[in-house]
């Protein structure tokens, strides 16, 4: 006797009970698609995620655009005050001189 | 693979004795062996569209099958472990042959007895006649372990059967 053929013997494949492939199938077919379940939520996370992202970047990029036109606008007001100041201050010259 | 009902008989058709005779061999319990390869297959039904290939199926279900039974000896405990040495001395066998039911018998018996990973190693080898590379890939295992696993296993069978006068394997 060879124990390696002896224990191939005592061990070969043998199948269960008659009917065991229909009854997995039914039972199988019976519970919910897992296509259905599983893809929808995804695609809706992925959709939600890209949503808050879209509109996130759209405020950020609004919000730089309006700091830098109230920016502009403070830089246009100094330089006009300064302007003033400066004509002001070449108008007494002047007249000092005259 | 396809998720077409009736191909999903198929393969449970196809591959049933794999799954139920490796749950079997390990629990020695045919109803608890029926349900759990019913489990595997229906986690294999779930699993199905993300299988790429035949090969692929039988790999995924040998992997399967394996880890579920050593989850189920881990957590459930039904089937108390008792190590090859403590396991009763098979009943004699004088008047066996080669290939004797009896002996195949009192075999899975002490197969049956071993630690589990050891247990699943064996029966890899002998049932899906699997080389240690591929029973080390199917058990997450490294293959020096899967061979030990084998050398010392045999050795113990080797002994428990010489014990008993006519049985020199």
């Amino acid at each position: 006797m060879n124990l390696d053929e002896e224990l191939r013997a005592a061990l070969r494949r043998e199948d269960p009970s008659l009917g065991f492939a229909e009854r997995v199938a039914a039972k199988a077919h019976s519970s919910p698609a897992p296509k259905a379940v599983m893809r929808f939520p995804r695609m809706m996370w992925a959709a939600a995620i890209a949503a808050v992202l879209v509109t996130g970047l759209t405020a950020m990029y609004e919000y730089r655009q309006m700091q830098a036109e109230h920016a502009s606008r403070d830089a246009v007001i100094a330089l006009r005050i300064a302007a003033d100041k400066l004509n002001n201050a070449r108008d007494k010259v002047s007249r000092r001189e005259n | 693979m396809t998720d077409d009902p009736e191909r999903f008989e198929e393969l449970v058709r196809e591959h049933q004795a794999m799954v139920f005779s490796m749950a079997c061999r390990y629990l020695r319990n045919r109803a608890l062996a029926e349900e759990i390869a019913q489990d595997v297959f229906l986690q294999l039904y779930r699993k199905l569209p993300s299988l790429e290939s035949q090969d692929h199926v039988v790999h995924w279900l040998r992997w399967v099958t394996a880890h579920r039974l050593i989850d189920h000896s881990r957590y459930e405990k039904r089937r108390p472990q008792s190590p090859l040495e403590d396991a009763p001395e098979p009943a004699s066998a004088d008047s066996m042959g080669s290939a004797d039911p009896l002996l195949s018998d009192m075999l899975r018996d002490l197969v049956a007895a071993l630690p589990e990973n050891a247990r699943l190693v064996m029966i890899l080898r002998y049932q899906e006649d699997l080389d240690p590379m591929d029973i080390a890939q199917a058990l997450d295992m490294p293959i020096a372990t899967v061979k030990s696993h084998l050398h010392r296993s045999l050795s113990l069978l080797r002994d428990k059967l010489s014990r008993k006068k006519g049985v020199g394997l």
